[in-house]
């Protein structure tokens, strides 16, 4: 019987040579495969006495275990080597760009009356809409402004027919809507509206929300709470809301809603010429006339009415200072919201 | 309407400094929209600057078109007493001239007077002053009283130089009656006036137009000794009727057309009268004063319940007593109940919602709490259709459409441009008849215009990325027939139907990841993510029929059978016209917006996860080049097998290893039952059969 010391240093010796998995899977073969070196010195085990062949199997048993571990540990440590330079070698440039397509922007207008609508249909409003070509009496007779009225300056009107109109406001649809539906009804309609004008500060065509409550016991009070909740949701909780008296045919009394102003906080700056207050919505309670004029009974219901512009909102919610930017479609504009 | 602050003082001493004027106002109802420092004064330590209020006057507000009117409004609001200027004037002698009314209706009261022997000359430097702060040029003393007195007392005078006036005459009446002709004031020769103009006419001729403007010939000059005083009441219709038509806006007819006091008519004639004797040594004669229906105030009685649950708020019955009696309308009160007598010149106030108004807005907005109303609950929300409109919306940004929105104004010239056909219902628009420009004097029947605009501005901007889309509705003044049966509407309005437009430009060359070559496939794929996203099932795209699009590459699409609109490149004649110098095309789209809304299909119905497994199967013909994959793809998926589950296309292929004028399909065909696994054989029985049948349909063989 040979020196296994000596098998031990001879199959260390081999396996420092041997450098990949297959490499050493081939020196396993030739040690500890079926007709190995291990297998074959077992079988010539058999022609020595007991005892000896007892110690020379224990050496051997030795041997086996040992280069067991030792191919495995050397076969786990070519097997990461090699796939370490398989995947250096499949490296790709992550600096390059992703395979992206940019989304498109939604119009301004279109997310701030969206954000609207979002707030007063929690409120349990519906959205109405009507024709924005509209008949004078819709835009104005209904809504107690007969022809002649002083009030029809405040709107200069493009007129398709003596009594066919480009709707002025959205208000019409108030009018619609109280000859379709009965009450109670709470209701926003948002839309185009146009105005013969146009400079600095006008457009033709612009959006507006309008909206209406009408019931049993509708108030001032209820007027001035649901208008305060929505400027909340819109600027900030924090925002001051002033209603101030003013004029408007179909509500009475007549509300102009002001916030203070989000620019200066009040202090008084260019934005609200100032007075610290930023004009943002028109409102009132719905002029018992107007109740007459689409055939209900004013002594049973009251309500109230509001109207606000969106590009006048968006201006002061993204900062925009120039009202045309809206409607000329520069990409460069649309893309920032 | 301007005041100044000085000026206000003379009336009512509040004792409120400027600021705190402004804020009074404006929460009543008068918002003081400017604040400004007058302008010019020399001498700052003899006379320190006055300070210039802009006053929002609302048109219901006539009232408060004169310092008085302001002033009178701060006297309610603060218990401040108000002051009158003294008016009462020394006259003599009879009035030495005759009124005649046509009409009461439209002139219900005409007064006068003749002052004799004034001096013209410049004004007193005080009345300067106060003319320049509102913004009125001097002129001479007595055309300075005149509008002196209107912006203090806000009622319009108007003085004739007496000797020019024939026949000791003045007769109210229409244009019909007495002559379309006149030269007023401002040098214009009116030759034909409308018939229903009021006219002051003397005794042969028109010699002002009422309430509006006054006759150049009777005007009074350097050289007027004798003046004939003019203060009158005319209806407001008729002023604003006049006053518009001949674009003769003044500060007269401003005032008349929202109302006048019709009990100051005397009273402005003595203040002016008065002002005429201190100032410019007139000696008045007695007034004509023609008032053949005195004043009837309105009687208005209100439940102070009333008032109280309307606002939400708890005015006690004494303090809307009080506000009523400080705005001078007369309260009566028994119990809840108030009986209001408005004066004269509150004309607004005719009903009981006038009184509420009056009752909040002098107790303070700021005082009425915020309640949120208690109410029956219902389900807010949008329509299905809104909801539409807004997936519409979100589909196409997120396939990288950015949203514009166009006024709906068309250049009915661009039509031309597009090449449509005479007969082409879109040329068929509603016309404004007050256009801003010539160019917007159409609405839009197509959103191709502006769309074809937006890619212009951009594009010559150096823009290389130009992807856009609209939904707004076009006009169409005739309605389609199908909408008349379905809604049964008068036609008086036009029909408004939904569009969604969209535009597509991209310079590729900077793209790092290369694109098919073809664009029109990549806003078709726009169109086909929103299709899918609101899960219309079947679309078809033919042939292109419109004239401004590559007859090569355009399609109509199909929904159902029914035309839902079209996408292609547009033809070089067009990209030319729109200032589009690229070589990549420039794709536009357009869809009908309400038909792809009745197309959407119901809510979807679950159907079972397929239990056996499916074998596909690929297949490559070689057809002729015009024949379309689309018709092929349809062909197989038409197959009548049961177990055609679906199939598509992978692959196309024209080149060296083909024949000439010809091109190889390839299509992938997945192969399933519900009811079993499915044996090699049963497939290849179907499948032979798919494939001898496609070729017979499409005269093509197959790919080796
Ligand atoms: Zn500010």
């Amino acid at each position: 019987m040979e020196d296994p010391s000596r098998l031990t240093r001879e199959f260390l010796e081999e396996l420092g040579t041997k450098k990949t998995v297959g490499e050493i899977e081939e020196l396993r073969v030739k040690y500890l495969g079926k007709k190995g070196t291990v297998t074959e010195k077992l079988k010539s085990l058999a022609r020595l006495a007991p005892d000896e062949r007892r110690e020379a199997g224990r050496l051997l048993n030795d041997f086996k275990a040992l280069a067991e571990r030792e191919l495995a540990l050397k076969k786990e440590d070519a097997r990461r080597r090699e796939l370490a330079s398989k995947l250096a070698s499949e490296a790709i440039d992550v600096s390059l760009p992703g395979i992206f397509r940019r989304p498109g922007r939604l119009h301004p207008v279109t997310l701030v009356m969206s954000e609207i609508i979002r707030i007063f249909t929690g409120m349990g409003f519906t959205v109405e809409e009507g024709p924005e070509v509209e008949l004078d009496h819709y835009n104005f007779e209904a809504l107690n402004i007969p022809k002649e009225h002083p009030a029809r300056d405040m709107q200069d009107t493009f007129y398709i027919s003596s009594d066919i109109v480009l709707r002025t406001h959205t208000s019409p649809v108030q009018v619609r809507v109280l000859e379709k539906k009965k009450p109670p009804l709470r209701f926003i309609a948002p839309g185009k509206v146009y105005r013969c004008d146009a400079d600095v500060s006008h457009t033709p065509m612009f959006h507006q929300i309008e909206g209406m409550m009408v019931g049993e016991n509708v108030t001032f009070a209820n007027l001035k709470a649901v208008l305060e909740a929505f400027l909340h949701k819109v600027f900030s909780p924090q925002v001051p809301v002033r209603f101030r008296p003013s004029y408007f045919p179909f509500t009475e009394p007549s509300a102009e809603v002001d916030i203070g102003c989000i620019f200066c906080g009040g202090a008084g700056c260019g934005i609200c010429k100032g007075t610290g207050w930023i004009e943002i919505l028109g409102s009132g309670m719905v002029n018992p006339r107007v109740f007459e004029l689409a055939g209900l009974d004013p002594r049973n219901i009251s309500g109230f009415a509001f109207g606000m512009g969106m590009e006048r909102i968006a201006m002061l919610k993204y900062g925009i200072d120039d009202l045309r930017l809206f409607f000329e479609n520069d990409i460069r504009f649309l893309g920032q919201f | 309407m301007r005041a100044s602050f000085s000026w206000l003082n003379e009336f009512v001493d509040t004792g409120l400094g400027i600021e705190e004027t402004a804020k009074l106002l404006t929460m009543a109802g008068l918002e003081i929209e400017g604040v400004e420092e007058e302008e010019g004064v020399l001498d700052v330590l003899t006379r320190p600057k006055d300070t210039l209020f802009e006053v929002n006057v609302t048109p219901n507000r006539a009232d408060c078109l004169s310092i008085l009117g302001i002033a009178r409004e701060l006297s309610a609001l603060t218990g401040a007493p108000l002051k009158m200027p003294p008016y009462k004037v020394k006259d003599e002698g009879g009035p030495e001239i005759n009124v005649e009314i046509s009409d009461p209706e439209l002139c219900r009261r005409y007064a006068g007077r003749v002052i004799k022997n004034v001096k013209i000359g410049p004004s007193p430097e005080w009345m300067k002053k106060k003319l320049e702060d509102y913004g009125i040029r001097s002129i001479n003393n007595i055309v300075d009283i005149t509008n002196y007195v209107l912006i203090e007392l806000g009622h319009p005078l108007h003085a004739f130089d007496l000797n020019t006036l024939k026949g000791k005459q003045i007769i109210v009446d229409m244009a019909e009656n007495r002559g379309k002709k006149i030269t007023t004031l401002d040098g214009v020769e009116r030759k034909d006036l409308p018939g229903d103009t009021l006219l002051i006419c003397d005794a042969e001729r028109p010699v002002a137009i009422a309430g509006v403007m006054g006759g150049a010939d009777t005007e009074v000059k350097e050289d007027t000794r004798d003046i004939f005083l003019e203060s009158a009441w005319f209806k407001p219709q008729g002023i604003r009727k006049t006053a518009k038509r001949l674009g003769l806006g003044s500060e007269s007819s401003y005032r008349f057309e929202r109302g006048a006091d019709i009990e100051m008519v005397s009273i402005a004639l003595d203040r002016a009268s008065y002002l005429m004797r201190e100032i410019a040594g007139g000696k008045p004669s007695g007034a004509v004063d023609n008032y053949p229906r005195p004043f009837r105030p309105h009687i208005i009685s209100v439940n102070t319940v009333k008032i109280r649950k309307l606002l939400g708020a708890e005015p006690s019955n004494d303090e809307i007593f009080g506000i009523l009696k400080r705005l001078g309308l007369n309260p009566e009160m028994d119990g809840d109940m108030i009986v209001a007598i408005p004066p004269s010149y509150r004309l607004d106030i005719d009903s009981e919602a006038d009184i509420v108004e009056e009752v909040a807005r002098i107790y303070g907005y700021g005082k009425i709490p915020s309640t949120l109303p208690c109410t029956e609950m219902s389900a807010g929300g949008l329509s299905e259709k809104q909801k539409f409109v807004y997936q519409a919306k979100n589909a196409f940004a997120l396939a990288g459409y950015n949203e514009a929105i166009n006024y709906s104004f068309m250049n009915i010239n661009t039509l031309d441009t597009l090449g449509l056909q005479m007969e082409d219902p879109r040329r068929l628009a509603v016309k404004v008849l007050n256009p801003l420009r010539e160019e917007d004097a159409f609405l839009r029947t197509t959103l191709i215009p502006s769309l074809l605009e937006n890619l212009r501005y951009n594009f010559t901007r150096g823009i290389k990325d130009i992807r856009l889309f609209e939904i707004a509705r076009v006009f169409v003044p005739i309605p389609p027939v199908r909408r008349v049966l379905i809604e049964g509407q008068p036609g008086q309005l036009p029909f408004e139907p939904l569009r969604l437009g969209g535009c597509f430009f991209r310079e590729k060359s900077y793209l790092f990841w290369k694109e098919p070559e073809e664009d029109f496939y990549r806003a078709k794929g726009a169109l086909e993510e929103f299709f899918d996203a609101v899960k219309i099932p079947d679309r078809d795209y033919r042939q292109g029929t419109e004239p401004f699009l590559h007859p090569g590459k355009s399609a109509d699409i199909f929904i159902g059978g029914r035309r839902a609109g079209y996408i292609g490149a547009l033809t070089p004649t067009l990209k030319e016209a729109f200032e589009i110098k690229a070589k990549e095309d420039a794709i536009i789209f357009e869809l009908d917006l309400d038909l792809v809304f009745e197309s959407l299909p119901g809510t979807p119905v679950f159907r079972q996860i397929p239990k056996f497994p499916a074998i596909e199967r690929d297949i490559a013909v070689i057809v002729g080049e015009h024949i379309k994959a689309g018709d092929v793809l349809a062909e197989i998926r038409n197959y009548p097998s049961p177990y055609i589950e679906d199939a598509s296309i992978f692959d196309l292929y024209k080149g060296d290893k083909i024949e000439k004028g010809k091109k190889s399909l390839a299509f992938n065909i997945r192969y399933r039952s519900t009811e079993k696994t499915l044996t090699e054989d049963e497939i290849e029985e179907v499948h032979r059969g798919l494939v001898k049948h496609l070729l017979s349909a499409t005269g093509g063989i197959l790919r080796a």
